[in-house]
């Protein structure tokens, strides 16, 4: 009887032992990332003529919102410092506004606050930089571009060969995709320093262009079958490409598609899928997203990104890693939504409300 | 119906050259919807550019294809994937043989209907609005030819409008500097380099309200010599700025700021002369202003 207990108590020591280890020497396992709600705000109806709800800070970080008929600027610890109702359009940046009527041509250029800036005019619609330090004009019949001063002056104006389909703005460089498939990176003087015409596809158009964060690199999605990933690079005057991928879409609108703040990656819609292309390694790799993509926000200068796409009445949001673990997935019901940056964090709006995520490792 | 590149410039060009209007070409394309007013015509001044095709009022109605077609981009003014803002309001483009391109603005938000690849002309592809920056329900419709990389005036290549009105020119103005004198027949000019800017529009009998549009040409003559011609056929772009014509003048150089346009600059020398400015519509209808006038010693 002795004998046959032997072995279960030799079992039982043995697991003994092994636990023991784990609990002197446990393994280190990878941090987990989780994302936060920080706050969530509503929105209040808003008048026409728009209403600060809380002082502006100068050294609290705060960003613009647009979310259905209304618009404004949170701080990055939600409080409301600007709400205001969408007239017919508004041209954003992160630091003022222009809401502009539908046939309106004096144009007020207003603070995060609401406080008036300069006023200037136009016969197209405004448009201004993320960062809003430049005021552009796009001519009504999308064929042109006009920047002015701060005094509403002309600075430069450009005519195109054919009428723009997708733009793009960072501090120092313009990108315009034109229905003819030419692609132009203007200069501040709205010189373009670089032209071309990605190749390879039965018809040619541009469908999306971004300039990444230093101006270095320009991407377009360009083309109808195939339709093609263009990532080139500024050499002088004639751009070198660095990828050209065929890619898994039929796209005949604008898409969406922009370099994280950090420059290290590009995002862009693909079809029911998001692409994340890496320009070191000249590769994309691919996240699912159902519908059509509709935001796309950086957490962080771009160590996450979030994406909202919209199939139906229902949204869908990721928030990930690039190149590595998907972080957070929701799906719910929303009509009108919003993602963009705040302080390090997402900025998602959804039917009234607005919401801080936050990624965190725990 | 065939729609060569071929056909389509050598109408163009015989149209341009010898303005043979009123025996037009047959048609190429079908207009794209029912009830055609005329608002707008190619050229014409918009503030900033030229009108780079035609408007065409007669409220909201089906619009279809000129021609049938690929869906080459379409842009809804409701959709929230886009940050470019759309003077052209909810529009659609559509590539028709290998280089032209027709565009269909100004529609309906909400009209495009469910995304296909290609277009009949039987097809809708949505209803004239006012989406954008029109002034009132209406169709902007462009041609664009990609080859050529130009725009392309539509009436030439439309069904000719029936229309017996000519175009009026209401004054004609010259310019020394900054010194400007209505032109009357008979005046007496001091010799020199002028400037000849006229009061020129068009107008139509199906728009009943004084609504005046750019006529298709302007010719000027000075004792029987053609010095000048502007036609309005098509745009291009020439170093950044879009011109009339391959090498022609510029929106800044062909509109004053009071609606004149410049139709040519002239150097005029003692003695009797006699200046004739023809302004023609589309349909060929056709309007000359004669002016004689003495050039002091």
């Amino acid at each position: 009887m002795s004998r046959k207990k032997r072995p279960a108590r030799l079992f039982f020591i043995a697991v003994l032992i092994i636990l023991i280890y784990f609990v002197l020497f446990p393994y280190p396992l990878g941090k987990e990332m989780v994302a936060k709600p920080a706050w969530v705000v509503n929105i209040a109806p808003t008048t026409d003529a728009g209403q600060p709800t809380a002082p502006a800070a100068a050294d609290i970080p705060s960003a613009p919102f647009r979310l259905g008929a209304s618009f404004g600027f949170v701080s990055s610890r939600g409080d409301l410092l600007h709400t205001e109702s969408v007239l017919y359009q508004v041209a954003l940046s992160s630091q003022n506004f222009v809401s502009f009527t539908r046939l309106g041509t004096d144009w007020i250029l207003q603070d995060q606050t609401g406080a008036r800036i300069s006023s200037f005019s136009g016969h197209g619609y405004p448009l201004l930089s993320s960062e809003g330090s430049r005021v552009f004009n796009v001519k009504s019949d999308l064929a042109g571009i006009v920047e002015l001063n701060s005094s509403g002056e002309t600075l430069w104006s450009r005519d195109f060969s054919g009428f723009m389909t997708s733009v793009s703005i960072n501090r120092d460089f313009l990108a315009v995709g034109l229905v003819n498939g030419t692609l132009l990176l203007l200069n501040r003087e709205g010189f373009p320093i670089m032209e071309s015409k990605p190749s390879g596809s039965r018809i040619s158009v541009i469908f999306a262009d971004a300039v990444s964060p230093d101006g270095s690199m320009v991407a377009a999605i360009s083309g109808i079958d195939p339709q093609y990933l263009n990532v080139l690079r500024q050499n002088g005057s004639v751009p070198e490409v660095m990828a050209k991928l065929a890619l898994p879409a039929t796209f005949r609108r604008e898409v969406r598609m922009s370099f994280s703040p950090d420059g290290r990656y590009l995002a862009f819609e693909g079809d029911g899928q998001v692409g994340i292309f890496d320009p070191s390694r000249r590769s994309v790799s691919w996240l699912s997203a159902r519908g059509i993509l509709a935001g796309i926000g950086y957490g962080q200068a771009g160590r996450y990104l979030g994406l909202i796409s919209r199939a139906g009445g229902d949204v869908e949001l990721s928030v990930t890693r690039p190149f590595a673990q998907p972080v957070a997935h929701a799906v719910f019901p929303a009509k009108d939504l919003y993602l963009g940056s705040i302080d390090g964090g997402l900025l998602l709006g959804w039917d009234g409300q607005l919401m801080r995520l936050d990624v965190e490792e725990l | 119906m065939r729609f060569s590149s071929r056909a389509r410039k050598h109408v163009i060009l015989v149209m341009a050259v010898t303005g043979a209007l009123a025996a037009g070409p047959s048609a190429a394309l079908d207009w794209p919807v029912d009830d055609r007013v005329l608002t707008g015509t190619f050229g014409e001044d918009m503030g900033d550019h030229f009108l780079n095709g035609i408007d065409i009022g007669g409220g909201s109605q089906e619009i279809h294809p000129v021609l049938p077609g690929e869906l080459v981009f379409r842009y809804d003014e409701v959709s929230d994937y886009s940050s470019l803002p759309r003077g052209l309001g909810t529009f659609l483009v559509l590539r028709h043989g290998q280089d032209v391109l027709s565009v269909y603005a100004h529609m309906q938000s909400g009209t495009l209907g469910p995304e296909k690849d290609t277009y009949d002309v039987k097809d809708r592809v949505g209803f004239a609005g006012e989406s954008g920056h029109a002034q009132s329900p209406e169709l902007h419709f462009a041609l664009y030819d990609e080859e050529a990389g130009s725009m392309v005036n539509p009436l030439a290549l439309l069904p000719v409008l029936a229309d017996t009105q000519p175009p009026m020119i209401r004054r004609v103005v010259l310019a020394v500097g900054d010194q400007r004198q209505v032109l009357v027949d008979g005046a007496t000019l001091r010799p020199g380099r002028i400037s000849v800017l006229a009061d020129v529009v068009d107008l139509r009998e199906d728009v009943r309200f004084s609504w005046p549009l750019a006529p298709y040409s302007i010719a000027v003559s000075l004792d029987g010599n053609e010095v000048a011609r502007i036609v309005f056929d098509s745009l291009q772009v020439q170093e950044g700025r879009a011109v009339l014509g391959p090498r022609g003048p510029s929106r800044d150089a062909i509109y004053d700021p009071d609606g004149l346009i410049r139709c040519a600059t002239l150097d005029i020398h003692p003695g009797s002369s006699h200046l004739r400015i023809v302004a023609r519509d589309f349909a060929g209808n056709e309007t000359a202003r004669e002016i004689a006038f003495t050039v002091q010693e």
